[in-house]
């Protein structure tokens, strides 16, 4: 799974600490940082909470394109 | 029931751990019946461990029939069965004659104990496999069908 480079930037636009997102969304800054490294496929659910915390749409921040899709296994 | 401290990916994490430490036990309790039955442990002796085992096995058995579920990477087949079956066979059979070479010297008689609890248990293996099978069949055609 590639970076998720766009959540970062959100957070950066809101001038959010990962630390804020995680309490946004109701989880540990461990989960957050690990979805932005891409280390963790968050659920749907949780994917919404972030969006909403982030005001971006899914797609925006969790949309990869086919190039990236084909890497993962 | 209280709210859990666990977010999704530590809960996930959890469960990861729960498992490895369920395959530890279950590896850890045949290791301790095979070993105390070849060190000589009476029936008795080892009665705890074997039944803590077969309540184990039955709940996972009920459990992933009822959602039909069978293996990862195992099929639901015959040959699957048998070769299963042949398995658990040869590991009694090696188990049963090495529990009795203490007590037994006449090695023709030690292949005849291996051969009879090879079959036997070869053979109520298979039984209960292919019972398994058809009952998993059955709970994945009703699921599949809802």
């Amino acid at each position: 799974m590639s970076r998720n480079l766009a959540i970062k930037s959100a957070r950066a636009q809101k001038d959010m600490t990962q630390k804020d997102l995680a309490a946004a969304v109701g989880v540990s800054r461990q989960t957050i940082n690990a979805i932005e490294q891409g280390e963790y496929n968050p659920t749907i659910k949780l994917c919404r909470a972030i969006c909403r915390a982030l005001g971006k749409t899914l797609d925006e921040l969790f949309w990869e394109e086919d190039n990236n899709e084909k890497k993962q296994p | 029931m209280k709210k859990s401290n666990l977010d999704e990916m530590q809960e996930q994490k959890l469960l990861k751990i729960e498992h490895n430490g369920y395959w530890l036990a279950y590896a850890g309790l045949i290791a301790a019946i095979l070993i105390q039955g070849v060190l000589g442990g009476s029936f008795r002796e080892i009665l705890g461990e074997i039944l803590v085992l077969l309540v184990i096995c039955l709940y996972m058995v009920w459990g992933c029939l009822k959602q039909g579920i069978w293996a990862r990477r195992l099929n639901a087949n015959g040959k699957t069965n048998f070769l299963g079956s042949l398995a658990a066979g040869l590991v009694m059979g090696v188990f049963y004659a090495v529990r009795c070479a203490g007590s037994i010297e006449n090695s023709g008689y030690l292949i005849i104990i291996g051969l009879i609890s090879a079959a036997f248990t070869f053979l109520l293996a298979f039984a209960a496999l292919s019972a398994c099978t058809w009952f998993y069949r059955k709970r994945r055609e009703k699921l599949d069908n809802e």
